[in-house]
C-alpha cells in the first residue's frame, strides 16, 4: 500500500497569538531544538511516505527556512520528495478559509500523485506515531475515514477540534465539532487517512456547495448523511496538544517529566529529526547550577536554572537566575536578572538585574527580539 | 569529460595508523576518533577548508577506513556535496598492472595523480588528518602567491627545548627555507613544520614521479620530497601560523586538547566567532537534559545526554548517561557512553559507546606538577561493577 502524506502549516495560528505572528504554528519552535512540524514530517518519512506535501497559507518564510532542503528528513525538494503548497503557487485565490479549500488548490499534486492513500496531518498535536499502524486500522476497518483520536483530552473545558464517540468496534457514533467535549468523548488528534480518489471526490463535492471545514463539512457531513463510515484510531503513546499559549507552556514544561520526553523522543525506529545548525556543545561554567533542565547545544550558563527549557545559544550570565520558563534561540540573559514563569522569544535580550514574573496559567511573553 | 578547473585543490592524508592512540584507534582510523564532545579530528582540517573557499578535498584512507568514509559521506555537514569537486574519499585502488597500498605521504598523492589533475589546479595544499587547530589557508596561499613559491610549508614557533623533536625549517629573513632538519639534535631555529604544505601543482607532479622512480626513496614528504626540492634550488617559503595547533597523535595530548576546550577563556575556542565554524555530522538527538541530582562544573556537554551525576572539569559528547552519584572529573567521555551511580572516574578518556558499571572507578588524581597518567577504555568496553582500572591503565 502506498501512502503520501499532508500538512497543514496554519491550522490554530491566530490562538497562539505573539508566538506565530511571524511564522506558523508549525515552525513555533519547541523542545529546545524542534520546530512543531519536525513531528509531522519525521512521523511520515519514518513510516516510509516519501511524497509529502506542506500546505501553508502566511507567514511561510520561517518555515520554508527550516525545512530547506528537506535533506534532515532524507526528502530533496527537487526530486518531488516534498512540496510546498503556497496559496500564490496556484492560479486559484490566494486565501483559503479552511483545509478543503487548501485541498482544493492543491488539486493538481493530488491528482498527479500515485499513491493509494493520504494521511493528513495539522501541525498542532506533538506524537511519535507510526503512521503504518493506522494504515493497517483503517484499511481493517473497512471505513472511508480514519480519526486517529487521543483518550483523556477531552475535559468539558478545552475546546476541540473535533470530538467523537465511538462503540466497540471504534466506529464513529457521534461528531462534535469546535466544542468543550466532556470526558465521554475522545479527542481528534487532527491525524485523518483517505483513500486519495476519495479524497479528490469528496473535496471537489465539498467546494463546489461552499464547503470549506474539513472536520465539519467533510468528515461531519458525510457522517450525518450516512456517505462516510468513519472510525477511530485510538493513539497509545504520548501526544501533546500545541493549540494555545498556555498548552504551550504547559506542553515544553511538560518535556522534564521522564515519561514524557522518552515518549515522544525515545521511541524505537520513532527518532525525530531537526534541521541541525552545527552549534558547538554547552558549557556549563563553575558557578553555573542548572536543575531539571532541558538544555540545547550552543548554551553558555554561568548562572542558575531551574525547570526551565532552554533552546540552542541561550547566554546565562552569573547570578542570573530563570525559573519555570522557555528561553528560545540565542536570547541572552543578563547578570542578575530573575525570571519566572516567562517564555522568551527568539533573540530577546535581557538585561542585567531585570525582573520578569508571569504565572503559570499566563506566563510573560517577550517577542522576538525585544530588549528589555 | 571536460571539468572546470580549480585554483587550489587539497589533499587530506588521514591513513595514518595512529597507533600511539592505543586502543583508541584499534578499530577506528585516527581522524575519526571523537574530539570536544560532537567532533571528530577530521571536522577540523575540513572546517578550515570549507571556511577557506577551498571546495575540493581528496581524503586519503587506507587503514580502517569503513568508518571513516560513512561519517564522510557524500560531504554534505561540510558543504562538501558538490556537483564538482566536493569531498571525495580516496583509498588505494587496483590498476591494471599491481595493487598498491599507500606506502608512504609522498607515494598517497602519486598515487592520486589521475584525481588531482581533472581539476587541473595550480595549487595543491597538502593536510594531515590528525592535528586540532582553525586555520585560513586562503591566506596561506596567498602568501604562497605573492613569494611566488614552489613550495611553502606552516611553521609555528616552539620551545627550543623541544624543537629537537620536529621537523625545523631554518630561513632567511624574507621567510624563505634554506635548510630543513628532521629532528636535529642542535636546532638552529624553532620553526617547527605542521605538517601543513601548498606545492605548485606542476613542480610536486615532477617530484612525485621522481620519487617514485627512485627505488630508495621512503616516498615521504618530510624526509624525501622537501629535502629534494631544497638541494635542486627550487623556492621554499615558511609560512609563520601563530593559533593554536596541536598534534593530537598521543593519548596525553588528546586528553590535553580536549582539556583546553574549557574555562571561560579556553585555550582553544570552538565558537564560530573565534577563527570559523567547525562543521560535523550532526546525529538527531534531542536536548541533553540536566537533572536536579547533578552538578556541573568547568564542563562541555554535547546533545541528548542525560546527566544526573557530578561532572567537573569534563567534556561529556552526545548521546551520555552519567547516573546520579556517579563522579567525573577532569575527564573526556566519547559519544554514548553509559555510566552507572557510583562509579567514579577522574583523568580518564572512555571510548565511543562504553558501558561503566556501578562502583568501577577508573584512574585517578594528581598532585600539583605531578605527571597526569591518563587512564584509557578502548571503544565499546563494559567495566564490570566496582572494577578498578589503575591511573594511565589501558584497557
Amino acid at each position: 500500500m502506498s501512502t503520501m502524506g499532508i500538512i497543514f502549516a496554519n491550522i490554530y495560528d491566530s490562538s497562539l497569538g505573539e508566538l506565530t505572528n511571524k511564522r506558523t504554528m508549525a515552525s513555533l519552535p519547541y523542545g529546545g531544538r524542534y520546530r512543531q512540524i519536525d513531528f509531522s514530517l519525521s512521523n511520515m518519512t519514518n513510516s516510509g511516505i516519501r511524497h509529502i506535501g506542506v500546505i501553508t497559507k502566511y507567514n511561510y518564510q520561517s518555515l520554508m527556512n527550516h525545512i530547506g532542503s528537506g535533506q534532515e528528513w532524507d526528502l530533496e525538494l527537487e526530486e518531488g520528495g516534498l512540496e510546498f503548497l503556497s496559496p500564490y503557487a496556484t492560479d486559484h485565490n490566494a486565501s483559503y478559509r479552511g483545509k478543503l479549500e487548501a485541498l482544493n488548490s492543491a488539486m493538481s499534486f493530488l491528482k498527479y500523485a500515485k499513491e493509494e492513500y493520504v494521511i493528513l496531518v495539522d501541525s498542532g498535536v506533538l506524537c511519535a506515531i507510526d503512521f503504518n499502524e493506522l494504515l493497517e486500522h483503517h484499511i481493517a476497518s473497512g471505513a472511508d475515514v480514519t480519526v486517529c483520536v487521543k483518550t483523556g483530552i477531552a475535559n468539558g473545558e478545552k475546546q476541540l477540534d473535533m470530538a467523537v464517540k465511538v462503540d466497540k468496534k471504534n466506529a464513529v457514533t457521534d461528531i462534535a465539532v469546535d466544542y468543550c467535549a466532556d470526558e465521554s468523548y475522545l479527542a481528534s488528534m487532527g491525524i485523518f487517512v483517505m483513500r486519495r480518489d476519495r479524497l479528490i471526490r469528496e473535496v471537489t463535492e465539498a467546494v463546489a456547495h461552499n464547503r470549506y471545514r474539513f472536520e465539519r463539512d467533510l468528515v461531519m457531513h458525510g457522517f450525518a448523511d450516512g456517505s462516510l463510515k468513519i472510525n477511530a484510531y485510538k493513539f497509545q503513546g504520548v501526544a501533546l496538544f500545541n493549540e494555545s499559549t498556555a498548552e504551550f507552556f504547559h506542553n515544553n514544561l511538560a518535556l522534564l517529566e521522564r515519561k514524557i520526553r522518552e515518549g515522544l523522543f525515545r521511541r524505537p525506529g520513532r527518532t525525530i529529526y531537526t534541521k541541525v545548525r552545527n552549534e558547538i556543545p554547552s558549557y556549563y561554567g563553575e558557578s553555573s547550577e542548572v536543575d531539571d533542565c532541558m538544555v540545547a547545544d550552543g548554551c553558555v550558563l554561568e548562572g542558575t536554572a531551574i525547570h526551565s527549557i532552554l533552546f540552542r545559544g541561550v547566554k546565562l550570565a552569573k547570578n542570573a537566575t530563570v525559573k519555570d520558563s522557555i528561553i528560545m534561540s540565542d536570547v541572552t540573559i543578563g547578570e542578575g536578572a530573575e525570571l519566572e514563569n516567562v517564555i522568551l522569544d527568539k533573540d530577546v535580550v535581557v538585561g542585567a538585574g531585570k525582573k520578569l514574573r508571569g504565572t503559570y496559567e499566563h506566563p510573560l511573553i517577550l517577542k522576538r527580539g525585544e530588549i528589555v | 569529460m571536460n571539468f572546470l578547473k580549480k585554483h587550489c585543490v587539497a589533499m587530506l592524508l588521514a591513513g595514518g595508523q595512529g597507533s600511539r592512540l592505543l586502543v583508541l584507534t584499534e578499530n577506528t582510523a585516527k581522524p575519526a576518533v571523537p574530539f570536544g564532545g560532537k567532533y571528530r579530528i577530521i571536522d577540523f582540517p575540513l572546517s578550515n577548508c570549507v571556511n577557506s573557499g577551498i571546495d575540493t578535498v581528496g581524503i586519503l584512507t587506507q587503514y580502517q577506513p569503513l568508518e571513516l568514509n560513512e561519517y564522510i559521506g557524500n560531504g554534505q555537514p561540510w558543504r562538501l556535496n558538490r556537483s564538482h569537486g566536493g569531498v571525495q574519499v580516496l583509498p588505494p585502488y587496483a590498476k591494471s598492472k599491481k595493487t598498491e597500498w599507500y606506502k608512504g605521504t609522498a607515494n598517497a598523492i602519486y598515487q592520486n595523480i589521475p584525481f588531482i589533475e581533472r581539476y587541473d589546479p595550480d595549487y595543491v595544499l597538502i593536510l594531515s588528518g590528525d592535528h586540532i587547530y582553525k586555520m585560513d589557508y586562503a591566506a596561506m596561499l596567498r602568501f604562497a602567491e605573492q613569494k611566488n613559491a614552489d613550495c611553502t610549508i606552516a611553521v609555528r614557533t616552539v620551545p627550543l627545548a623541544e624543537a629537537s623533536r620536529f621537523g625545523i625549517m631554518n630561513t632567511n629573513e624574507d621567510g624563505s627555507i634554506y635548510e630543513f632538519e628532521e629532528k636535529p639534535k642542535h636546532p638552529k631555529s624553532t620553526n617547527a613544520s605542521m605538517g601543513i604544505y601548498i606545492f605548485k601543482w606542476s613542480v610536486l607532479r615532477e617530484f612525485l614521479i621522481a620519487d617514485e622512480e627512485d627505488p630508495t626513496s621512503e616516498n615521504d614528504f618530510g624526509k624525501n620530497v622537501i629535502p629534494a626540492l631544497l638541494s635542486s634550488g627550487h623556492k621554499l617559503y615558511a609560512y609563520k601560523f601563530e593559533g593554536y595547533w596541536k598534534d593530537v597523535g598521543t593519548i596525553n595530548s588528546l586528553w590535553e586538547a580536549n582539556m583546553e576546550l574549557l574555562g571561560t577563556e579556553p585555550a582553544f575556542e570552538l565558537d564560530s566567532d573565534k577563527g570559523g565554524r567547525i562543521y560535523a555530522r550532526n546525529y538527531a538527538m534531542p536536548s541533553s537534559f540536566i537533572a536536579k541530582s547533578s552538578s556541573n562544573k568547568d564542563s562541555l556537554i554535547g546533545e541528548g545526554s542525560g546527566i544526573y551525576g557530578d561532572v567537573k572539569h569534563s567534556v561529556i559528547s552526545t548521546g551520555c548517561t552519567v547516573e546520579a552519584g556517579a563522579v567525573v572529573e577532569d575527564s573526556v567521555i566519547m559519544p554514548d557512553v553509559v555510566i552507572e551511580s557510583g562509579a567514579i572516574i577522574r583523568h580518564a578518556i572512555i571510548g565511543e559507546g562504553c558501558h561503566i558499571c556501578r562502583g568501577a572507578v577508573i584512574g585517578g588524581s594528581f598532585a600539583e606538577g605531578e605527571e597526569k597518567k591518563i587512564a584509557v577504555v578502548g571503544k565499546a568496553k563494559t567495566i564490570e561493577a566496582n572494577k578498578t582500572i589503575a591511573p594511565g591503565e589501558v584497557c
